[in-house]
């Protein structure tokens, strides 16, 4: 790098040398009486202690106005920046965070009211099936006595025709057997034929 | 028709200051590194004066600069570099501005003297070599053979070394020198084409106009290698190699 640097600029000096004295033939003339001996100006050394100490003056000025101004300036503005990007990195994640909760919240409202609806709805078809049901046991029930009742009616006129048959039977019987034999029989003794005949009839 | 080198002629500028036998005179070179110190100064502190959130345009050239300095410390020095960052922002915008100064026509280019360069350059050296002594004490000299090399080399490889590590300052400031120096010489020449060829001196014109456009490309370049060689010597004698 070194080494590549110093072929450059020493070949365009010797380039500009070169377009120099082919331009200005009489610049030697002019340099001589300005120069300090001929040659670069540069290489004038009565030159060098002014130009030293206004390099020492001018350069520790600036680096008082660097250091002391400047810089703390520059950085305190960049820090500043900094923490301020990172303030409102933070608030967006927190305000991100809270519509999150928001919108979970929301969501298990949602859920909530949905479910309730559903038990509401199951609650209401319970509620009937469960009425509908009572009904229909009373009804039975009801149609029940009613034949229980209808049926011990009929039981009982049935044995009370059956009674009635009986002793109209008896009596017949009776009647019949004095009738046709001339022996009286007993009332228990008929009774107990007929009995035995409408056991073995029926 | 004037030299193209009568450009870098050193003028005293009011009365001839004479102190302890010296002429400490202020002279055209002075005045533009008062000016550099002046411009930079203004630059850097009035455009933050805002110190506006969102940076104004000039405000984010300045913060711009800050972070490119910053940031060449940080890679080329490391954290220990911290402290020298003053300094080495300090150095890069005097020399930055003291180069595109040097651009305006009938300004002075101060870079373009080899006693500033090299004043600077060897202040940077002496500097840098006291930081390494500080640091390392004389564990410092085994700068000057590099680790791993057979022993038997020492009598060629320390010599060089230590030549390598003298030509420093030389380097750093020849380089900033002549690269002013040329291309200030070669713009004149070329001018003086312009002004000899009259109506030809279209050519040389338009040459002069890319040219221009190079120095000042070489303006900023030339301050930036003369900064990241100062943070590698700088990291150098923090760290040895």
């Amino acid at each position: 790098m070194i080494a590549n640097s110093v072929t450059r600029w020493s070949r365009r000096i010797g380039l500009a040398a070169a377009m120099a004295a082919a331009a200005v033939p009489s610049w030697a003339a002019t340099d001589a009486q300005g120069g300090g001996g001929g040659g670069l100006p540069q290489l004038d050394a009565t030159t060098y202690p002014t130009q030293i100490f206004w390099l020492i003056v001018s350069f520790i000025l600036l680096y008082v106005i660097m250091s002391k101004v400047a810089i703390p300036r520059i950085s305190d503005v960049l820090e500043e920046r900094q923490e301020r990007i990172e303030d409102d990195i933070e608030t967006a994640d927190r305000l991100r965070g809270e519509a999150e909760a928001v919108k979970a919240e929301y969501e298990k409202a949602v859920a909530d009211a949905r479910s309730e609806a559903h038990a509401l709805v199951r609650k209401a078809m319970d509620e009937i099936a469960a009425s509908h049901a009572t009904a229909e046991a009373e009804a039975a029930k009801k149609t029940a006595e009613t034949t229980k009742a209808a049926e011990a009616r009929i039981a009982e006129q049935r044995t009370e025709a059956l009674e009635s048959l009986k002793s109209v039977a008896s009596e017949a019987a009776a009647e019949a057997t004095v009738k046709l034999t001339g022996i009286k029989v007993s009332d228990a003794k008929v009774g107990k034929a007929v009995e035995a005949a409408m056991q073995g009839g029926a | 028709m004037a030299s193209p080198v009568e450009q870098f002629q050193i003028k005293t500028i009011g009365p001839e200051l004479h102190v302890a036998g010296m002429d400490i005179s202020f002279t055209n070179s002075a005045l533009f590194m008062i000016l550099a110190t002046f411009v930079v100064g203004v630059f850097l502190t009035q455009s933050m004066s805002g110190r506006h959130l969102v940076p104004t345009r000039i405000q984010s050239l300045a913060e711009l600069s800050y972070e490119f300095i910053a940031n060449m410390v940080r890679e080329n020095v490391g954290p220990e570099g911290r402290p020298y960052f003053p300094f080495i922002f300090s150095l890069f915008m005097f020399i930055l501005v003291g180069n595109l100064l040097g651009m305006i026509p009938y300004s002075y280019t101060f870079t373009s003297q080899i006693i500033v360069t090299f004043a600077m350059a060897i202040t940077i050296f002496v500097a840098i070599t006291i930081v390494a002594l500080i640091k390392h004490g004389f564990h410092f000299f085994t700068f000057f053979f590099p680790s791993g090399a057979p022993v038997y080399m020492a009598p060629l490889l320390i010599p060089i070394e230590i030549l390598s590590y003298l030509s420093r300052p030389v380097s750093l400031s020849v380089r900033l020198f002549a690269n002013m120096m040329a291309g200030h010489t070669m713009m004149k020449v070329f001018g003086g084409f312009v002004v000899a060829l009259g109506v030809f001196g279209v050519a040389p014109l338009l040459v002069l106009v890319a040219l221009t456009g190079f120095e000042i490309l070489v303006a900023v370049l030339q301050a930036y290698v003369f900064t990241i060689l100062t943070c590698i010597y700088l990291y150098d004698a923090i760290h040895l190699h």
